[in-house]
């Protein structure tokens, strides 16, 4: 039986505590008395006939008929699904998408529908390469519908291809994939990994323009979102998606959502540590630790990467529900804090993360200083419900190497956007006036995001309005162990220990703060009472 | 000059000394004997009388072949070494095999106990079954049983234990599953042997496929042991029934989902659930899994047993056939000229 | 009373060119150059005049001269042994040895002041930087004063030059402004081609610098953004507080100019580029990056002297580059220059000034000038 999540009062026996350093770990000591790790809740049991749940989910979907009925020859069908910004790490395959997707086209041909069309629903993410399709859907899917140009990547530039659906009380217009728009019945396909993910910003978002995503993408909506993974009423984001939806629903294509959820049994052998607690590491596990963090101290960091981008996470799915999409979300929801939701109680001046290798924006890719900040302050720092685990004016101390790398194929606006946008400003308000426009329309950036595999311009921007939120709850940031001018150029403060970085944050809390430490692999929503 | 090493019998004295102490020991044991040799039976063989027709022994060859021995730890061990070394060496230089649709079997493979499972493959060469073994994922490959022909591996001592031993080869009959082979092949199923069994019964005589028979559908509904469908793509044309040499080329494998009976599901019909799905396996193999399932929800995918019609036409088709296949993409053989003197 | 004398010693030249390639500015310790004292010069006409040098400033061409780095071109150009030194602010001394106006030199010796008549075409129209004759008549050659062995240079106490070669430095002028007169002459020439769109100034030393602040000073018609590369903060400060609109580090420059002139990239090129792209370093590096960034049909102007260079010039060919030098200025340069100076109160940019007889510190501080904050370093003979 998996153990919920735990919050552990540091006392003067409690061992260091692991912290994600990018592409390594580092075990840090809080001080005792006032310090706390939030332990999240174990990975859950997974579905035993994964299989079979999915044909199950098919078959008997929620507030809708069943798939099969809804099938008919000579019928428009579009298949959208999540691209591979998540889950993280990739899973081992079969993906799910891919099981999904399969089960769909069984049901498909079984019905005798011929046009059918599967669209990786990416929004302004970066498109896929080739060996990530086929990850995300199989060889044999992809063998089968690529070279007839029936699977491919959704085009937010691609303005023949997009139509506008219609617009919502407050003037936002609501403009998707044509080809989605045009079919009879729209089936989505959703990993939801985080409570933010899913419901009608699957397809608001993943097949939507830039023009349409402008509208709930900016500074404003993101400062707004109080609870980017909570309730629904404190996110700015989300009250806009779903006015979206609403547009969706009346005017808009049949949809037929499928949802899953994943436990959170992300590493494999031997990186088992990683998801336990300290004081319950067996010898092979402090061996491991010892061995990985020394070695990778050696590591080239090219060689680092490689190696964590390789592996493959053990999690399953815990849950598929299928049929109309508000239904469904809320029964995705139910399960999503099944495996995440844990209570916290107060808030404290200062709290600490660890910041891993990966983001959702750098799958196979190098964690780019803005991609820091998003995953801190847009992820980690988001992971509640009701208010923030550190209070208003306190400290938010990240650990990351931070070196000023990018990867030039994956993210060439963010290497624009870092060295021209960030030098002159890092206040979101003021650099979405003065600067995403030309960005957002820059015909080089358009070129690589269209036919290479590259973000779209303006994603940095949105990485970094991810942050707003935590920007301005936040008195004052430090990196320990990042670079010091590329974390000056964040904006933030650089530490060279977390020692130091506790002096250094006695300027704003004090000299005894209050902690919280968000313990890796932090994939939870703290209910801070 | 050839020099021998230096040895105790280098002198001709120590040679005569050794027949010596020979003679000496044959002569006491001839001696010993001596008493017996004068007794007749019940010490010595009886004799027949005439007229009298001695019933043969039951044989040891064939179906009643004992091979539990090849199932021991030294010879998994043994087997192992030659699945993992020249084996898997040969396969890939003989049938450069791609192998597809592992990822199905991932379920059952994640699972802390990996249940025993019967592979069932249509079967076109003796290069099968070496690809097979070789191909299999692991936990399966190490606990694998293929079903042979009796007749035919087994019609000798020596190339019976060599059957048993590299292939882990077990004795059927392949015209009448007999009783006892059944038995021991359910009782090697939940001793947690998985099983090849080529449902077709024998290689394909034309190349194209024959009717499925019942064997493994059989053993399914008695065990409850998943049958995974397997195409194997390519080696009738590396060394199909009647070629008298191999020629290199390549192949595909395709493992397919694995099946288990249905509640009330007779023999029979499961077995045509097999045949169906190893013949949608064959249609994605040489089309795309789109089309083969398309196919396969209206029940016509190709025939594993090819088009009705007899002669050269069928020859013709099946040409046609292998060029869509991996068998089309087969490397270029060097031409060999007659030998004209 | 002394003066630097640079001679002709192949093997001390030799020295200083293994000394200054390992460290900047140590071909003064070990080359041809070394104090003397000074010795009563002959003038060549009597309309000569004899000037007591205030301030001298060190070039980057008198520090390749030193590191024995510069260009087997000007061999024939220059006259042993000579006194370095062309960026002058000096007293003319009168009859009596008692100093009179105060100018700045126009170093170039042009026809003029050989002596030739007529004057070539160029000096004819007032080009005296194309002047045909900088080796001919009655002076050595020498395409300066400070090259030439009859003239003596500014790094020293005293040396001739002809009336033609002198501007009066306004009385609101201190010494320091004085000494960048020449140099903001040089950049001043440089900037006369800025024609508003997009320009790149590679590189912020005293020539970036002084360029950046010649175009900033007098265009008002500026369309597209100034993008100036700077390695040293100190530069990115003054680049900044001179007006250029973006400063930034070279590998950081085709980025900027991409984003600013909307371009599109082929490999390494971009589509579009700068029209103008004005090179103050003058090494194969930074004329490389010229060409990736420059417009197609644009022009490259060298400002900072290049020396044996090794370019792929195939974009050039291909999308209608040219490459111009950029050499000194005519006089009316001279008093754009005054003009410029003023406006951006440029005296700052002096950092340091060291006496003659401190020449290795001087030269080594020069040499390191970006790396230690510095801009221009000069010789100061107010003193003795």
């Amino acid at each position: 039986m998996p153990r919920p999540g735990f919050v552990l009062e540091v006392d003067r026996s409690t061992p260091p505590i692991l912290f994600w350093r990018g592409e390594n770990f580092s075990l840090e000591k809080l001080p005792a008395g006032r310090s706390r790790v939030i332990y999240p809740p174990e990975p859950l049991e997974a579905l035993s006939d994964i299989d079979g749940a999915i044909r199950n989910a098919l078959l008997n979907p929620i507030d809708q008929d069943p798939l099969a009925t809804q099938l008919f020859p000579g019928m428009k069908l579009t298949i959208a699904f999540d691209d591979v910004s998540l889950p993280l790490p990739k899973m081992t395959r079969p993906d799910v998408r891919q099981r999904v997707i399969e089960a769909v086209l069984d049901t498909a041909a079984a019905a005798g529908v011929d046009d059918v069309h599967i669209i990786a629903a990416l929004g302004l993410h970066r498109r896929m390469h080739e060996y990530e399709l086929r990850h995300a859907l199989g060889d044999r899917i992809y063998d089968a519908f690529h070279t007839r140009g029936m699977l491919y990547q959704h085009d937010a530039e691609d303005h023949d291809n997009l139509t506008v659906i219609g617009t919502t009380d407050e003037g936002e217009v609501l403009e998707i994939n044509k080809r989605a728009a045009d079919s009879d019945l729209v089936v989505y396909v959703n990993i939801n990994s985080v409570a933010m993910d899913g419901g009608w910003k699957s397809i608001t978002t993943g097949l939507a323009s830039y023009r349409c995503l402008s509208f709930h993408h900016n500074p404003e909506t993101l400062q707004n979102t109080k609870s980017l993974m909570g309730h629904r009423h404190q996110s700015a984001l989300h009250t806009s998606v779903w006015r979206l939806g609403k547009v969706l629903k009346d005017h808009g294509p049949k949809i037929f959502q499928i949802e899953t959820t994943l436990n959170t049994d992300m590493f494999p052998s031997p990186f088992e540590f990683i998801n336990k607690r300290e004081w319950e590491w067996t010898a092979k596990d402090r061996a491991t630790f010892l061995g990985t963090t020394k070695s990778l101290n050696r590591t080239p960091i090219k060689l680092a990467r490689k190696i964590f981008h390789g592996i493959e996470g053990p999690h399953q799915m815990t849950s598929v529900q299928a049929g109309e999409t508000e239904a469904v979300h809320k029964i995705t929801l139910e399960h999503v804090h099944r495996q995440q939701l844990m209570e916290v109680h107060g808030q404290t001046d200062i709290l600490t993360l660890g910041i891993p290798f990966v983001s959702p924006y750098n799958p196979d890719g190098v964690m780019n200083p803005i991609l820091v900040m998003c995953m801190g302050l847009g992820y980690l720092f988001n992971m509640y419900r009701n208010k923030p685990l550190v209070r208003e004016g306190g400290v938010v101390i990240m650990t990351h190497p931070c070196y000023r790398d990018f990867n030039p194929v994956h993210h060439p606006s963010y290497i624009d956007f870092f060295e021209q946008v960030l030098s002159d400003t890092t206040d979101p308000a003021e650099m979405s006036r003065k600067w995403e426009k030309q960005y957002a329309e820059d015909e080089w950036y358009r070129h690589l995001y269209r036919t290479g595999n590259a973000y779209h311009g303006v994603h940095p921007f949105y990485a970094w309005y991810w942050g707003a939120h935590g920007l301005q709850h936040a008195g004052k940031v430090i990196i320990v162990g990042g670079d010091p001018p590329t974390v000056r150029r964040l904006g933030f403060t650089p530490a060279s220990t977390m020692d130091d970085a506790f002096e250094i944050a006695s300027d704003v809390v004090g000299r005894s703060p209050t902690i919280t430490h968000l313990h890796v692999p932090a994939l939870l929503i703290a209910d801070v009472q | 000059m050839k020099k021998y090493a230096p040895s105790r019998l280098h002198s001709l004295g120590q040679l005569r000394r050794v027949v010596k102490v020979g003679d000496a020991a044959s002569g006491a044991v001839r001696t010993a004997l001596r008493p017996i040799r004068a007794l007749g039976f019940p010490y010595r063989k009886p004799m027949v009388p005439k007229g009298v027709v001695v019933p043969a022994d039951p044989s040891k060859l064939g179906a009643n072949f004992e091979t539990g021995w090849a199932r021991s730890a030294g010879a998994k061990a043994a087997r192992s070494v030659v699945t993992n070394g020249p084996m898997r060496a040969f396969v890939k230089v003989v049938a450069s095999p791609q192998v597809v649709g592992l990822d199905r079997l991932a379920d059952l493979q994640r699972l802390d106990e990996t249940p025993a499972v019967i592979f069932a493959p249509n079967h076109h060469s003796h290069v099968d079954t070496p690809l097979i073994i070789t191909v299999v994922p692991e936990p399966w490959r190490s606990t694998l049983v293929v079903a042979a022909a009796a007749d035919y591996f087994f019609d000798t001592r020596v190339k019976g234990a060599l059957a048993a031993l590299t292939l882990n080869a077990f004795p059927i009959d392949r015209e009448v599953t007999s009783r006892k082979s059944s038995d021991e092949l359910r009782k090697l199923i939940d001793d947690g042997w998985s099983l090849v069994i080529y449902p077709e019964g024998g290689r394909s005589p034309d190349g194209w496929g024959q009717e499925f028979k019942g064997g493994a559908a059989y053993l399914a509904n008695r065990t409850g042991a998943a049958v995974v469908p397997v195409f194997i793509d390519g080696t009738g044309s590396i060394y199909g029934k009647g070629m008298k040499r191999l020629k290199r080329g390549t192949t595909k494998v395709v493992f397919g989902s694995p099946l288990r009976p249905i509640e009330g599901e007779s023999t029979r019909r499961f077995n045509t659930r097999i045949e169906a799905a190893v013949a949608a396996l064959g249609d994605e193999a040489l089309t795309d899994f789109w089309t083969a399932r398309k196919r396969a929800a209206q029940g016509n995918n190709p025939k594993l047993t090819g088009p009705e019609y007899n002669g050269w036409r069928r020859q013709w088709a099946l040409a046609e056939h292998r060029k869509l296949g991996r068998a089309g993409v087969r490397r270029r053989q060097n031409r060999r000229w007659p030998d004209l003197g | 009373m002394s003066r630097l004398v640079f001679s002709r010693k192949p093997a001390r030249f030799a020295l200083a060119r293994v000394a200054g390639s390992i460290m900047p500015g140590a071909g003064a310790s070990f080359g041809p150059l070394a104090v003397e004292p000074d010795e009563l010069l002959p003038l060549p006409t009597p309309d000569w005049v004899r000037l007591r040098p205030r301030l001298a400033g060190i070039c980057g061409s008198d520090l390749a001269m030193i590191d024995g780095t510069a260009s087997a071109y000007f061999d024939p150009l220059v006259s042993y042994p000579f006194t370095p030194g062309h960026e002058v602010v000096a007293d003319v001394l009168n009859a009596d040895g008692s100093a009179g106006r105060r100018v700045a030199l126009v170093p170039v010796l042009s026809c003029v002041t050989r002596g030739i008549d007529p004057l070539c075409p160029a000096c004819a129209t007032g080009q005296i930087n194309l002047c045909e004759r900088v080796a001919f008549g009655h002076l050595e050659p020498g395409l300066q004063s400070g090259f030439c062995s009859d003239t003596g240079g500014g790094w020293s106490h005293e040396m001739i030059a002809h009336p033609s070669q002198l501007v009066d430095v306004p009385a609101d002028l201190s010494d320091e402004a004085a000494v960048l007169i020449e140099p903001t002459a040089c950049a001043a020439h440089a900037a006369a081609r800025y024609t508003g769109d997009e320009t790149v100034i590679l590189g912020a030393g005293t020539l970036g610098l002084l360029t950046l602040a010649a175009i900033t000073a007098r265009s008002t018609d500026r369309r597209g953004p100034i993008v100036v590369t700077a390695r040293y903060a100190e530069q990115k400060r003054l680049a900044k507080e001179l007006g250029a609109d973006v400063v930034c580090a070279s590998d950081e420059l085709p980025r900027w100019v991409r984003s600013a002139s909307k371009s599109l990239m082929v490999g390494d090129q971009l589509t579009c580029g700068a029209r103008h792209v004005i090179d103050c370093v003058g090494s194969t590096e930074s004329m490389q990056q010229a060409l990736q960034v420059v417009a197609p049909g644009g022009e490259v102007q060298l400002v900072g002297m290049p020396s044996n260079v090794s370019l792929e010039l195939t974009s050039l060919w291909h999308r209608e580059v040219a490459i111009r030098g950029c050499y000194a200025y005519s006089h009316a340069d001279f008093q754009t220059a005054i003009d410029i100076i003023r406006h951006h109160d440029l005296a700052r940019l002096l950092s340091a000034t060291y006496a003659l007889d401190d020449y290795t510190d001087a030269i080594a501080h020069a040499a390191s000038a970006g790396r230690r904050g510095a801009v221009k370093i000069a010789f100061d003979m107010r003193g003795k």
